[in-house]
């Protein structure tokens, strides 16, 4: 058949001594810059893209290929030792990332993202080779409509997002959705809320956001704290320790979860950031000890981590058997293919074979290259831990400072960091949860548009969210997903009443 | 009336939500489409309206622990504002300064505010962090930072 | 409202006036001094958008192309100023009056995004130095669509205008939503009645290909790819004539099909406002010399794009001549700020 030799075409561009240097060089300079915290996948390719200029397409593409995902590999290091997610899709990682670290398991808990990552990427990596031709139909089925209803599926798992009081979790979510609403809408082109300040034209980056609520309020926590005894035996930072029933215990969320991000990251515009999100809800919500979420869980830093990998990939989908770019990212890589004089499409496949094979083959010994250069670096990264209290905490205000500068060189952005660092602190002492506030700010954004959307293409009418199957079969799974779990605690409760 | 914390919250969300609700409505009309810029903060802003009165009259009582979370001594909390206050002068000066020295300066004074008596190792990161970084953005990465009175 | 718009005409007017005096006035200086202009330092080119898009690309090849052939000897760098749909780059450029030195790429949102009331600046603000090149607008359909040509189409937006729903990237007002209402309301479509959702990421492509909306407004080079894989297929472009290259040509325009409009997505470059007119001068040459150059060809040929040299006097005639029409459509519309 055509895909084995083009396959073959593929190892052969993959294997040569220039493929695997240029994987190689990708993924160590992607998985470099993705460590920086503000520093993600997008800055990371567009870096990339006037260094290839005149270079040979294929290895060129592969190397393009290396730096994104090894990018969203090493996004996971600052969120997991500084709670200062670089990039959107490992704000879930820190979750119980963080929490691991501070109990002085940092250098496990960065194995665990390590193994997770490269299993997720190298299954996402098998499911592209296999299906990606096949799945370029499942890439366009979602219209507005179901757009809505996957992010309506996705917000009704806020209230398994913390713990507390509900309205307080309510409460930060619409604050999140609110705080989305400011800029200029789309759709109709009119100013919400900017009082006619450019800067807020475009709305406030994710980044603000998410380094604001959670390595600013954190390092407000680490100021408060400074004078308690630094963090427990320096030495044991840096140990792997991965024992084989932690393997055990993740191996369930990576498998289940690789698939659930590849398919998340095969619709355009969902991607790593919803794909990581709805794995940790997802394993959140199966498991049988959902209170250990949030406290350092393996499985909670396992799901997100082989999500975001595997959604990375995913992306590939569209962007190489379509040529739609499925986000920002992916956007910047098309650039990258273009200025190469490349175009992905339907046709890539036909013909530039070696290019389209060529770059999903090295993406297995990228995989591999990142959990080898990864997994040494471990113990050295992790003592970034054991940093004296007063000096990391100027050091990760510097990096978060940075980080937001390098996207807009705006010093307004910098500002909103320090309002929004200063709004996490708040939330925090008055025990509002933060991630409701942060997935309400990812999703509502989207879920209005969508909404609007088809609003406008039905002439106003709501029939067009139950007309077809897909919204209507989504949108059901989201009310089950709702009215089950409360359904359950009322009757437990009956039962023990009754008892 | 103000007697727990949920309540003076809640009065103060009350507050945002009202300010936010009566900018939703002042927002201009679009005559295209079926649902406008303005019906998604409208909701909002009533559900935020209904979800601070729910606050205000929840006779939640806040656990041990919330309590002892959001009780900072006052010599702490003018600690945090010191530190918000060089942010703030760092993000007002750095641009026209310049990175490298701004951040020296910066990372000096706040480890050392912060009670890092080391200063020989504080001066050396001091100096070696905003370089590095420098050299890494600008020369590596061609990420331009604002070079301020530093010739570079 | 009315006007700002009438001072707007009347600063550019005396810009032009300006313009021209000190032209006279150089002339008479370059008679004695030789070429007078020369780069003395790195050259700023600002692409008022993020990296990867199509300011930063024209920036970053242009750059490119001037150093590979030595056109300009001096060093070029293309910064990017995202924000505000290119107002904070033009904000900044607009700050750096009289430099010559700095620059940026321009398209038609230079206009689009001050007529809608979301910069202070427009292209009038500015010196411009030169237009390179001019992409055209196309609307595509689903391959399976029952249209096969734009009066098919636009036949049935006057009979049933609800039942057409017309998708493009920008937000309404802008590009992709005007270039559309341009050619329709050419064809005797009511304006007012046209079905317009905006859709980022990707979104766009994918609601035509999968029949959520209808018709596509979007650049032709966004369509090659698509229609030589016999996914959708494209009714009309906005040239002014048939285009060159493979599939390219094939696209019918508007105007052969008897709807008597055209839209221009120009692309060029301009310095801050009170550039010196040697500088001025010097650019203009050096961006005709770009544009005649075989490089540059390449490059054209590389994205579709088509070539399209005015200097900045023709250049600014033309845009505040476009200027005019879209403001007049914008206000027709009810979109007029």
């Amino acid at each position: 058949m055509d895909a084995f030799q083009g396959l073959l075409a593929g190892f052969q561009v993959a294997l040569s001594w220039e493929g695997i240097l240029f994987v190689l060089i990708g993924v160590v300079v992607g998985t470099l810059i993705g460590m920086m915290p503000g520093l993600g996948p997008i800055s990371a390719i567009a870096i990339m893209i006037p260094i290839t200029y005149g270079m040979d397409p294929a290895p060129a593409l592969v190397m393009m290929a290396g730096v994104y995902y090894g990018a969203v590999f090493g996004g996971s290091t600052s969120s997991i030792l500084l709670n200062a997610p670089g990039i959107s899709g490992t704000v879930a990682t820190a979750f119980d990332g963080y929490p691991m670290a501070q109990q002085g398991k940092a250098g496990k808990a960065l194995a665990i993202a390590a193994i997770a990552s490269f299993f997720g990427g190298t299954v996402s990596v098998i499911m592209l080779m296999l299906l990606a031709p096949a799945l370029a139909s499942v890439a366009i089925s979602f219209g507005p409509p179901a757009y809505f209803a996957l992010m309506l599926m996705g917000l009704t798992a806020i209230s398994s997002l913390s713990e507390g009081s509900t309205i307080k979790a309510m409460i930060s979510a619409v604050a999140g959705v609110m705080v989305v609403t400011i800029g200029i809408d789309p759709q109709t082109g009119t100013q919400r809320f900017t009082f006619g300040n450019v800067n807020l034209f475009d709305g406030f980056d994710f980044l603000v956001i998410a380094l604001g609520l959670f390595a600013l309020a954190e390092v407000c926590m680490l100021i408060m704290n400074r004078k308690n005894r630094n963090l427990s035996d320096d030495q044991k930072l840096g140990s792997l320790k991965v024992t084989k029933s932690d393997l055990k215990e993740m191996s369930g969320p990576m498998t289940r979860q690789s698939f659930v991000g590849f398919m998340l990251g095969v619709l355009p515009g969902a991607g790593a950031t919803i794909a990581s999100f709805i794995s940790y809800i997802f394993e959140k919500k199966i498991s049988k000890n959902p209170e250990e979420f949030g406290k350092g869980s393996i499985k909670g830093l396992a799901a997100p981590e082989s999500s975001n990998n595997a959604a990375t990939s995913g992306a590939f989908v569209p962007l190489l058997s379509l040529g739609i770019p499925g986000s920002g990212t992916t956007a910047v890589m098309l650039g990258a293919f273009l200025v190469l004089g490349v175009q992905p499409g339907p046709l890539l496949m036909s013909d530039r074979p070696e290019i389209f094979w060529g770059i999903i083959a090295s993406m297995y010994l990228g995989n591999i290259f990142l959990l080898v250069l990864n997994l040494p670096l471990i113990p050295y990264l992790a003592k970034i831990l054991s940093i004296p209290r007063p000096l990391l905490i100027s050091l990760v205000i510097m990096f978060s400072l940075i980080g937001v500068y390098s996207i807009s060189f705006n010093t307004f952005d910098l500002y909103m960091l320090l309002v929004f660092g200063a709004l996490g602190f708040a939330m925090r002492v008055f025990s509002f949860p933060a991630p409701p506030f942060i997935l309400a700010f990812i999703l509502g954004g989207m879920m209005e548009q969508a909404f609007r959307q088809s609003m406008t293409i039905s002439n106003g009418s709501l029939g067009i969210f139950v007309n077809s199957p897909l919204p209507l079969a989504l949108i059901i799974v989201s009310l089950l997903s709702l009215t089950i779990p409360a359904f359950i605690k009322w009757r437990s409760r009956r039962l023990s009443l009754k008892r | 009336m103000l007697s727990t914390m949920n309540r003076r919250i809640g009065l103060l969300l009350f507050i945002i939500a009202s300010v936010y609700l009566y900018l939703s409505f002042q927002l201009p009309n679009y005559p295209y489409a079926p649902v406008d810029a303005d019906v998604i903060p409208k909701g909002l802003g009533i559900l935020m309206l209904i979800l601070s009165v729910a606050l205000f009259f929840s006779r939640a009582i806040e656990t041990e622990a919330e309590k002892a979370k959001r009780n900072i001594p006052k010599k702490e909390l003018l600690v945090l504002l010191a530190v918000f206050a060089m942010i703030f002068l760092y993000i007002l000066l750095f641009e026209m300064v310049g990175f490298i020295v701004m951040t020296a300066v910066f990372i000096f004074f706040c480890s050392w505010f912060l009670g890092y008596e080391k200063w020989k190792t504080n001066i050396i990161v001091s100096i070696l962090f905003p370089l590095g970084m420098y050299i890494i953005f600008v020369f590596a990465l061609g990420i331009s930072l604002p070079n301020g009175i530093l010739p570079i | 409202m009315k006007k700002t718009w009438l001072t707007a005409i009347l600063a550019a007017g005396a810009l032009t006036l300006a313009g021209c005096n000190s032209d006279n006035s150089s002339e008479g200086a370059s008679g004695e001094e030789g070429g007078s202009f020369e780069p003395s330092k790195t050259i700023e080119v600002v692409a008022p958008a993020g990296a990867g898009g199509g300011w930063d690309t024209t920036a970053r090849e242009v750059a490119r192309i001037f150093g590979e052939t030595g056109i300009i000897e001096e060093n070029l760098t293309v910064i990017n100023k995202e924000g505000g749909g290119g107002a904070i780059g033009w904000a900044y450029i607009h700050g750096q009056d009289g430099s010559a030195h700095n620059m940026f790429v321009a398209s038609p949102p230079l206009m689009f995004v001050p007529l809608n009331g979301q910069s202070e600046h427009g292209h009038e603000d500015f010196t411009p130095l030169a237009n390179v090149i001019a992409d055209y607008g196309a609307f595509a359909v689903s391959a399976d669509s029952e249209w096969d040509d734009l009066n098919d189409l636009f036949d049935q937006m006057k009979e049933d205008p609800e039942s057409v729903t017309v998708v493009g990237t920008s937000a309404p007002g802008s590009m992709d939503h005007m270039q559309f209402v341009r050619i329709a309301k050419a064809a005797g479509v009511d304006p007012t009645k046209i079905k317009y959702v905006s859709a980022q990421d990707g979104g766009a492509l994918t609601s035509v290909l999968n029949g959520s909306v209808d018709v596509f407004s979007t650049g032709v080079g966004e369509t090659v790819e698509q229609v030589r894989a016999g996914n959708i297929k494209v009714l009309g472009i906005t040239a002014e004539e048939r285009m060159e290259g493979e599939v390219l040509s094939e696209f019918p325009t508007a105007i052969e099909q008897g709807i008597d409009e055209s839209f221009v997505n120009w692309r060029g470059f301009f310095g801050p406002p009170n550039m010196d007119q040697a500088a001025v001068d010097y650019y203009e040459e050096k961006f005709k010399e770009l544009s005649e150059s075989e490089e540059f060809a390449e490059v054209r040929k590389k994205y579709g794009w088509s070539e399209m040299y005015m200097d900045g006097e023709e250049y600014e005639e033309f845009l505040d001549n476009e200027k005019q029409e879209i403001q007049a459509l914008l206000e027709e519309i009810g979109l007029g700020n």
